[in-house]
Parts: C-alpha cells; structure tokens; sequence
C-alpha cells in the first residue's frame, strides 16, 4: 500500500516536473530562435528568391503568420501546442508531429542499436579493464577510450566512411535502403547493411564514456574492503569482479546509460549529416539552417521528452537493480 | 537424420545466397530502362506546382500550357492555340482534346484556371501577381486575365504545370498527379524518389521507363557513381576533370551568370526605409565601371576560376534570343582602361599605385558570398587584374545575411543570375523602389532603359518585345551594357557539368538557367539507352 502511494507520488510529482521543463524548454527556445538571423522567408524560397517579387513574400510571410509580432506568434503557437497542434513545417509543408514521425522511425533504429551496442560493449571493457587495471589490456582499453571520447562524431564517420565505404566498399557511402527499393522491397539484410557504419560510429563514442566511467568504478569496487576480503579467501580477480564488484558498477553505469540518451540525440545529429541517413538528426539541421521555426521547435520539444523518458526509466530501473533503494523508498 | 538435415539446410543457405546474389545483379540486368540520376532535385515541400515545384524547369509529373524547346523557342505543349487580345490583357488558351492525368481523369480548361488562381493564391514560390483571375471558357479554352498588359507572364505559361482540381489539396504535393510524361512511384524523403513513365501521357511515349533520383549529398553521390550506380551526375566544374569508369562528362552552355554589381550612386548619406546605406562615391563614375569591365580578362577567369568550363559573360543574357549580341567588347586591355581613367581626371598622383581624383581614391570593396569558393576566386582574380590599371579593388567573403541586410547598397557585390525569363533583366535594371534588395541593388535608373524595359513588358507577343529587351541592353547611344552606362562588369557564364554513362543519350540539352541538375531532365523523355 505505502508502495503503491509513493508510486503515485513519484509520478505525479514528475508530470509536474516534465510540465515546468516543457514551459521553460519551450520559451527559452523560442526566445533563442527568434534571435536567428536566417530569414525564413529568404531560406524557403533558395534560388527561387531571384523570382519572387516583395509582394508574393509578402503572401508567403502571412501564409505562416510572420506578419504578426512574435510575442503574439509564441502566445499563438504555445497555445495550440497546449491543443497537441505542434503546427506546420515551413520547409516539408507538412504537419511537424508528422514529419517528426517520420524521420524519428529511421534514426530510432540508428539510436538503438548504437545505443545498445555502446552499453554492453562500454559496460563488459570498462569492468574488465578496471580488473585487470594497469595491465596491457587495461591501457589498450583506456587508449582506445580516450582518443574515442575526445574525438568527434562527424570525423569519426568520415574516416570510417573513407575506409569502408569508398576504399573497401564494403559498406554502402548512403541512405537508410539500397538506392531504387522502396523500404518493404528491402531486405533485413540490406537495412542492417545500411545501418552499420553509421550505428557503429556512433556507439564509438558512447563506448568510450561508459567505458571509462565503468572502469573508475571498478577500480574503486576492486580496492575495497569487501574486495579485499574476498581476496583473502582466495577469490581470483576475475570472480571478486564477477561476484562482488558487478553489482556495485552495475547501478553508475544505468545511470549513465540512459543519461546518454541525450548525447545520443547530439551524435545523431552529426552522425546522420555525414552519412546521408535521412533521419531526425538530419532534419534538424536543416531546420535550423532554413528557419523552420515550428519544426524545430517541435524537434526540441520531442527530445525534450525523449532525455526526460530516459532519465525517468533509469529513476525505476534503479528500483529493479538496487535493494536498498527500494526498501527506504527512496524513490525520488 | 543428422546428416540429411544439414545438406538441408545448407542446400537452404545455397539458395538464400543465390537469391541474395540474384538481388544484388538483378539492377545492374535491368538498367535499360531504369536509370539513377544523382542531380537534386529533391523538393522537401512535395512537388507541388503551385507551391514552385518546376518554375526552375521540368515539372516532370506535370505538363505546362507551352513549353521552350532546345532552342529555348516557345512551343505548344498541352495548348493547341494561344492568343493575346489586342489590349494585351487576357490570355485565350485552347487546349489539346482528350487529354487525361495520370489517374485516368480528364484535364478539362476548369482544371488549367484552378491552377492558376489557386497559384496566385497559394504563397508559395511562383508569382502570379500580374493575373487578375483566370476562367475556363467551355470544356478546352480558357482564358487568364492580367492586371496590366506583361508579356513575361507568358513564362508562367511555360513553366506552371497544371494540377486537377478534384485532387488538389493538402495531402497533394506529396502524391502528385498530373499529366506530364512521368509519374511519382515513391518518394523516401531525403533519400531517393522513384518515378515511372506515365502510360497516360499525350506526348511521346519516354524510352527509359523508370527513374530512380538520389539525393544524397554531394560526396557520397559522387561516391555512388565510382562505384557504378549512377547513370547522371551534376558535380561543380572543379570536380569535372576525373575519370568516372563507364562515364563521359556532359558539358551544357548556361546563362548561369556570375558578375560585379556597382552602386550608381553617390554616397550622400542617403539610407533605404529599412536604413540601409545608399551610394558609393568611386563606383557611381562611369570611368571607374568602364574601367574595371576593359581591364578584366574574361577568358583567363574561365580558365584559372572555372577550369575551362565557362564562357566570358558581357550581359546578363548572353545568348539568349533576346541578347543583343552589338555589346560585344574586346577585354583585357588595360590601356584602354588607364586611357579611359586618365580621361576622366583619374591620376596617380601620389606615385602610390592607386589612382585618385578630387581627393578620392579609386578604391572599393568586392564583397562575395564567403560560402561560395567560386566567388572568392572570382573576386580575388579580378582585384590582381584591377591593380595595374591603379584601381584598389579589396575583396572580402561576408555571410550572404550581412550582404543583404547592410553591404548590397554601397559596395561591389558578386552576384549570380541567369534565368530563361527576361522579366529578371527588367527587375535587374529598371529605376528601383526605395526597398529593392538584391533587385537592382545599385540603384540604377536611365529614362530610356526604363521605357525599352516598359515597352518590352507590354509588347503584343513576345517575338516583338524581344528587340525592345535588346535596345535597353544598347540602343546604339545608351543602354545599361558596357557601351552604355556599364551599371555591372559581368565576369563570366558557366557551363553545368555533369557524368553521363557513355550508354546514355541524353540529346540536345537547352541553355541551363542558374542553378545546376534538375534542368538537365528538361528533355528527359528524349533521353535513350544506346547499349545492348
């Protein structure tokens, strides 16, 4: 029963939350973007900007509502968002919610398997390195850690890119499906295909920052007292690691994980504008170099939602994984 | 048991294999009547006339009242005949009979004047704001009325396909039905869009049945051609001088213009209502313009900034039926230049290598856009071809959002035009408003341009403005070309690039506008695969 009601508790008190940080997100961005100096209008028309006479700008400002003051414009836009109306993309012509599913559907798979591939892969070097510290195996793990965490995405996907795709050609130089094949007629062969090298490039990075952080922890579970102890009845490294250690890095490295659902937006980003892949990262850029106020706004807000999910999930995993907390209730 | 079931299942891993094998060839088997074009084209707003989709050529999905030949002469397409009334106000159209959309319904004349007062209407990137309304007369004429008498709008006649009514509305530009020679299968965005001959279509039948557009960008495209998968590829003319396997380089003329734009006006300290500076002391003397257009070598700027892949530009039409071809100068001559600034009173008088008169000096800013490499070659090369001739011309890479919003007024800009309507030449060079932005940026006005320009605009067809468009480049005593008040120094035209699989034949292209790869497909229904 007490359960149950800090249960209620800790949602409610979340949606409160997620309610204050929508408002704020959501003005504090429109705010930003309002100081953009990209011209919608210049930006949607591209070259046709040679064509177009000040009169017709005129029809298309008012066809989005420009010709109104922008403290009307948020107060307008806020309220149909309040509605569920996120309001149409300049550049797609489209409604935002709809161009944001679409694209969110192709990155969610990108997302996903970087970011499953980063946990596991970051999670098991970062405990065998702390282990096993100082040893070769530890600074090969550290080496590849930080030359990866202090590398950006975009030139990791060019190198790798140049090697695979244009020297080696064994991975396709674009798209999310073979070029000409609608995305039934492809195979899960052919997708996955596609999906490598970009996935890849981007669990590089989540790799390395959950290595190292598991490592540290590690090390720190290694030379305690526990540890120690165990050590004194003639455990080997491997199994105090195993045994006793795991449990304790266990818990950092949820946290981090899902943490790293936001950074994982950011790679994406630049992950996709390298590889062709036509997904939300993609489109926000170009959102942003065209101003396309709603859609961009609409992307932060989804993200928003998205990091906010993410953090809320590793609040109840923590539940799952750790006694303790679930016994003092200690939900929030 | 155990035994029997591996051959099985190895039997089964044999099969998947060829069948993997057999998707992979399976493109390559089929490219006669499939081919990959890699030159843009991707319209992220859906192609949707009213919105743009084919002012900048081919609708492709649509078809258009006329259209402009390789020649780039108007000829009928879905219009029979087409008359102007003797107070060149409104359009009779009659169109073909029988002619259907790609669903299956008919395009009656009701069709062809939604379209054009819907356009007028929609917001997007045509402008038809010189239509009054248009009306569909009986089942095959219509007729579109104008506000004022304007030969140019005889452009939107060629380039705004027609759209059906019945179908027209939000979820159009996304499933687009028309009635032009091909018809949209499938379109992933951002990634590729597929496309098939219309069966339905009035003209002749496309020899190439399918076309699947990539668009990617630049580098992996370019990378998709090396490794085979593309048939057509638009790259810039820096990256046309390297063997493609299997490929030959196509070359097409445009008038995809790159020139210097002179402020012609003093600086008074006169600003714009939007308080943009006005004027620039050095450029608003005749000498100074007549000058730099003498000294500039054109022919070595394609050489050195375009790798070959251009021609000298001396107008803003170069070869366009409506050029008047008496503008025509020999350049590269710096002594004609230091003869023409010695003329007007520009002297070096204090032996530091700039010419200078009444206290001032013969000096001024190149401004390009900094993105634009081109540009800033261009830029760069014409202020060394300036300096013998004792003219400071510094040039320097700015946002193309700072150029418009403070420099256009009172400094040089480089800016690129070219269009297959001359309504962007009387845009160019008619007596601005007091907000032109980059119309006419230099505020240049001449009484008697502005009336070639005005009688131009309101000739009884366009066969008879044509002489008034020459006369305002240079009637003989005045024009805005160089042998008359040379308002710009127009540098050069470039030529489009593009790969070609040397089995493809894509015909007779017409002069490109600006803007490079999607005019390419203007006569893609022509285009056949010349292989067994």
């Amino acid at each position: 029963m007490i359960m149950k009601n800090t249960l209620i508790l800790f949602c409610l008190k979340k949606i409160l939350r997620l309610m204050l940080l929508m408002a704020a997100v959501a003005t504090f961005s429109y705010v930003l973007v309002s100081f953009s100096p990209v011209n919608p209008v210049d930006a949607y028309l591209g070259t046709a900007i040679l064509k177009v006479s000040p009169e017709q700008r005129e029809i298309i400002a008012k066809r989005w509502g420009l010709d109104q003051p922008p403290v009307e414009r948020f107060f307008n836009w806020a309220s149909q968002l309040i509605q569920g109306n996120f309001g149409l993309s300049t550049i797609f012509n489209e409604p935002v919610l709809s161009v944001i599913g679409k694209r969110f559907v192709t990155s969610f798979w990108l997302m996903f398997l970087a970011w499953t591939l980063s946990g596991i892969f970051g999670f098991v070097l970062g405990v065998l390195s702390g282990t096993f510290e100082n040893s070769v195996l530890d600074k090969s793990i550290s080496l590849y850690a930080y030359t990866m965490a202090s590398t950006p995405t975009f030139w990791v996907g060019m190198v790798l890119l140049t090697v695979f795709s244009i020297q080696l050609g064994w991975t396709p130089v674009c798209c999310a499906w073979p070029v000409g094949l609608s995305p039934e007629q492809a195979t899960l062969g052919q997708r996955v295909h596609h999906l490598v090298l970009p996935a890849f490039t981007l669990s590089l990075i989540g790799i390395a920052q959950i290595t190292l952080h598991t490592r540290e922890k590690t090390i720190e579970a290694m030379n305690s007292d526990y540890a120690a102890f165990a050590r004194a009845q003639g455990e080997k490294d491997l199994g105090i690691a195993f045994r006793h250690a795991l449990r304790n890095v266990l818990l950092p490295a949820v946290t981090l994980q899902f943490a790293s659902i936001g950074e994982l937006f950011g790679g994406a980003v630049l992950a996709e504008q390298v590889f062709s892949y036509p997904g939300l990262g993609k489109t926000t850029v170009e959102a942003g170099y065209r101003g396309d106020v709603p859609l961009l706004l609409g992307i932060v807000i989804f993200s928003t939602l998205f990091v906010f999910a993410g953090n809320t999930m590793a609040d109840l995993i923590y539940q799952a994984v750790d006694p303790r907390i679930r016994k003092t209730g200690g939900l929030i | 048991m155990f035994q029997k079931k591996s051959a099985l299942a190895s039997l089964g891993s044999l099969m998947v294999l060829c069948m993997f094998m057999f998707v992979m060839v399976c493109p390559a088997l089929a490219a006669k009547d499939r081919i990959v074009l890699a030159v843009g084209g991707e319209s992220e707003e859906g192609y949707d006339p009213l919105l743009g989709w084919g002012s900048y050529g081919n609708p492709l999905f649509h078809s258009t009242l006329l259209k402009r030949d390789a020649d780039l002469k108007i000829v009928p397409d879905l219009a029979r005949e087409w008359t102007l009334s003797k107070d060149k106000l409104t359009w009779t159209v009659k169109i073909r009979e029988g002619v259907v959309f790609s669903d299956g319904s008919a395009l009656t004349a009701a069709d062809v004047a939604f379209t054009f007062n819907k356009g007028l209407e929609a917001g997007g990137k045509i402008d038809l704001s010189p239509l009054e309304s248009a009306k569909a007369m009986d089942k095959t004429t219509v007729t579109l009325k104008l506000k004022t008498p304007d030969i140019t709008f005889i452009q939107h006649l060629i380039t705004l396909g027609i759209v059906p009514e019945k179908l027209y509305g939000p979820g159009y530009a996304r499933a687009p039905i028309g009635s032009g020679p091909y018809k949209l299968v499938r379109w992933d965005e951002g990634q590729q869009m597929v496309v098939e001959a219309n069966d339905r279509y009035y003209g002749t039948k496309p020899a190439i049945r399918q076309l699947v557009f990539l668009f990617s960008e630049e580098d992996a495209a370019l990378a998709a051609a090396r490794a085979g998968e593309v048939d057509v590829l638009g790259v810039p003319s820096n990256l046309a001088g390297q063997e493609i396997p299997g490929m030959r380089l196509h070359v097409v003329k445009s008038v995809d213009n790159r020139g210097l734009m002179f402020p012609m006006v003093p600086d008074e300290g006169r600003k714009t209502p939007n308080g943009l500076a006005v004027g620039n002391s050095v450029t608003a003397d005749v000498a100074i313009r007549k000058a730099v257009n003498f000294a500039m070598d054109r022919e070595a700027l394609v050489a050195g900034i375009l790798d070959g892949h251009g021609r000298s530009a001396f107008g803003v039409v170069d070869d366009l039926p409506w050029d008047n071809k008496d503008i025509r100068f020999k350049d590269n001559d710096p002594a004609k230049a230091i003869a023409i600034l010695e003329q007007a009173g520009w002297k070096d008088t204090d032996k530091d290598g700039v010419r200078e008169k009444n206290g001032l000096k013969a000096e001024f800013t190149i401004v390009y856009n900094a993105k634009d490499s081109l540009r800033q070659g261009l830029a760069l090369a014409v202020s060394d071809m300036l300096r013998p001739v004792g003219i400071k011309a510094v040039p320097k890479g700015e946002s193309w959002d700072r150029i418009k919003t403070e420099l256009t007024h009172t400094n040089v800009v480089v800016y690129g035009f070219g269009d297959h309507s001359p309504l962007e030449m009387f845009k160019l060079y008619h007596t601005p408003g007091p907000e032109p932005m980059y119309w006419n940026a230099g505020f240049y006005s001449n009484a008697t341009v502005d009336q070639y320009l005005e009688q131009a605009r309101a000739a009884e067809s366009f066969e008879a403005s044509i002489p008034f468009w020459q006369k305002a480049q240079w009637d003989g005593k005045t024009g805005f070309t160089m042998p008359g008040d040379a308002a710009w120094a127009w540098m050069v035209n470039l030529d489009h690039t593009y790969f070609v699989n040397k089995c493809l034949n894509v015909g007779k292209s017409q002069m490109e506008p600006h803007g490079h790869g999607w005019p390419i497909t203007a006569n893609i229904h022509e285009w056949k695969w010349i292989c067994e």
